[in-house]
């Protein structure tokens, strides 16, 4: 830094750069990417897959701009994947990255802390440091948050506690590992699963399947019961048939319930004291282990900055993922109000057409047509796989939706190789993300 | 199958559609729809189309080291060829033929000349510091590019 610059006060650096750059480390030493007070600041909230992507494809289609990317975590762990933790096919580790590569490679300013408020006349995001990061273009992907109270009795402090949801791996994914692994011999596993837009529709299923498969080795006599919200699911024939063929499913033996909303399968209530829970019609299931999995609605964080505008989820213009309330924000990811699943390559595909956009703003051009593709690959074990491919086309105001899902086989061959393809897809797209 | 597919679908329309982003009730759209939905708007370019598959073949289509292929550096016509036989139905695949039957004629070929034009190279790991897609400070050279 020259003498000139280092005369400059904190608050004077705070205003021209933004706190990013006074608190990051080697910002000026990227000898193509060094920072200039001219170029665009792009400010990222959420290093998750949605926050991750935008990142990174935004240097790679850009080498000059700023970005910052905020994140409380110092390390971010793949959903994708954590359900077969549950049966010890997959660890933790395995699935979390830190933000070195972010740095590093890509040149992006990676604050540990969260974002607070926005201010969008100021175009400044406020820390909870108590900092402002005034940027040009800032980014939201900070995910879901959870309706605890649609189970009367559940709340945050008990997914912290003692009955985890596990729905943002980590912590919580292990707590519920170790709850499984410590269940008595015959005991009674319960999930509630959520009804409206959920992350990853079909991972409660395949949760299930991952513990029953564990269950079926260290304790075959145990009993699984899902109280469902909902009277369909994705990739339900194919669940279905394979829990008929390995767990007497819809035989008096089954090792897997399923309890349909049609059939009162909706659980209403927790009496946390005696590991009960209590649904519409008010039976009361008492369980060794307990996993409800809360509807969701958009971050906290998207509701307090108004994106939501006191809806559940965050709407947008259709062809730049920008936000309806201020064309300098953009927000994609779980939280948006898309016609699309809620997918981790969802988000990063929306990642990619933001990047467009705000590449486009800067070159003064329209941005291109987007086209968001999403193929889910699914497991049942680990010799049954199922695919759904969606694609997004962009039709003006609105996206055109087109889905295949595939055919239920007892091709063994078949069946193993997309288990095997499942497994290859989460490896790539963790590499895709952070890599 | 069918019948259960079409529930689903509505389920989902419920619970996602909001007005203005509409769900499209038929699980395929028909060529002259897609024609007609090209015709109002540019096609998307090449590298929209062709990032989109990354979750799958890697980022710029360069994975080469799991099951499914890598698409960076790929020959243009083998790219074509394959893609237009995977949208037929040809021969039997895992998945490609679920993807591939989506995509227009003229957006397969803008997806081709994408991958042809990339290095033919596997992303580097984070501990790689040569790479046909890194700077020699390790920092990422801005192949692929914006649209
Ligand atoms: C069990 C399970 C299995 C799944 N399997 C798959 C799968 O196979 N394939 C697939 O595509 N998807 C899968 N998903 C879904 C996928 O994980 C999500 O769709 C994806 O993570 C969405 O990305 P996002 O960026 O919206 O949110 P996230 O990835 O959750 O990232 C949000 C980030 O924002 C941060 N954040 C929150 N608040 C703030 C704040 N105030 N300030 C700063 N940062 C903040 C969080 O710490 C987090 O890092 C699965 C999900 C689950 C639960």
């Amino acid at each position: 830094m020259s003498s000139s610059q280092s005369m400059l006060s904190r608050r004077d650096l705070i205003k021209r750069f933004g706190a990013a750059a006074v608190a990051g480390t080697g910002l000026f030493g990227f000898s193509n990417q060094a920072w200039s007070s001219k170029s665009a600041h792009i400010v990222i909230v959420g290093g998750g897959i949605g926050g991750a992507a935008t990142a990174k494809y935004l240097r790679l289609a850009h080498g000059k701009v700023r970005i910052t990317l905020v994140e409380p975590n110092p390390e971010y762990t793949f959903c994708p994947g954590s359900n077969e933790v549950f049966n010890g096919h997959e660890t933790l580790e395995n699935l979390t990255f830190n933000y070195d590569t972010m740095r590093q490679r890509y040149g992006v300013n990676v604050i540990q802390d969260k974002a607070v408020a926005i201010d969008y006349a100021k175009r400044q995001l406020r820390l909870g440091s108590g900092e402002n990061v005034s940027y040009d273009k800032l980014v939201v992907s900070t995910g879901p948050d959870f309706i605890y109270d649609a189970v009367e009795g559940y709340s945050a402090a008990h997914a912290a506690g003692d009955l985890p949801h596990a729905w943002k791996a980590g912590a919580q994914t292990a707590k519920l590992k170790a709850q499984l692994d410590a269940m008595p011999q015959g005991g009674v596993f319960v999930m509630s699963s959520p009804d409206g837009a959920y992350r990853c529709p079909p991972a409660p299923y395949e949760r299930v399947s991952m513990i029953a498969d564990q269950l079926s080795r260290t304790n075959p006599t145990a009993k699984l019961i899902i109280l469902d919200s909902k009277n369909r699911y994705t990739f339900q024939e194919h669940y279905e048939h394979y829990w008929t063929e390995r767990y007497g499913f819809g035989t008096e033996n089954e090792v897997i319930s399923w309890v349909a909303e049609k059939d009162g399968g909706r659980a209403v209530k927790l009496d946390a004291r005696n590991k009960t829970l209590i649904t519409a019609s008010g039976e009361k299931i008492k369980a060794d282990v307990i996993n409800i999995i809360p509807p969701h609605k958009a971050s906290k964080f998207a509701i307090d900055a108004g994106l939501a505008q006191g809806q559940r989820w965050v709407d947008f213009e259709a062809k730049t993922f920008k936000s309806l309330v201020d064309p300098n924000v953009y927000v994609i990811g779980d939280m948006v109000n898309a016609p699309m699943s809620k997918t981790g390559m969802i988000a990063s595909n929306q990642a990619k057409v933001v990047v467009e956009s705000i590449v486009a703003d800067l070159e003064g051009r329209e941005p291109g047509t987007p086209f968001i593709a999403n193929n889910c690959v699914a497991i049942i074990s680990d010799d049954y796989g199922m695919t759904i491919a969606d694609t997004h086309r962009f039709a003006g105001d609105r996206y055109l939706v087109q889905q295949r899902i595939s055919e239920v086989t007892d091709n063994p061959y078949v069946r193993h190789i997309r288990a095997d393809l499942a497994k290859n897809w989460q490896r790539t797209f963790r590499k895709e993300i952070f890599h | 199958m069918k019948i259960k597919n079409q529930l689903l679908k509505t389920a989902l329309v419920a619970c996602l559609a909001l007005p203005g982003l509409v769900i499209a009730a038929e699980a395929k759209l028909s060529d002259a729809e897609v024609n007609e939905i090209n015709a109002q708007f540019p096609m998307p370019s090449g590298k929209m189309l062709g990032d989109s598959c990354a979750a799958c073949h890697g980022t710029l289509g360069a994975e080469f080291n799991e099951g499914m292929p890598p698409l960076a550096g790929m020959d243009r016509q083998h790219f074509i060829d394959l893609m237009k036989a995977f949208r037929q139905g040809d021969f039997p695949t895992i998945v490609m033929h679920d993807v591939a039957y989506v995509y227009t004629d003229a957006e397969i070929e803008a997806m081709a000349d994408y991958f042809a034009s990339l290095p033919a190279e596997q992303w580097p790991a984070p501990n790689i510091t040569e790479s046909a897609f890194l700077n020699p400070d390790g920092t990422i050279k801005q192949i692929g590019g914006a649209q």
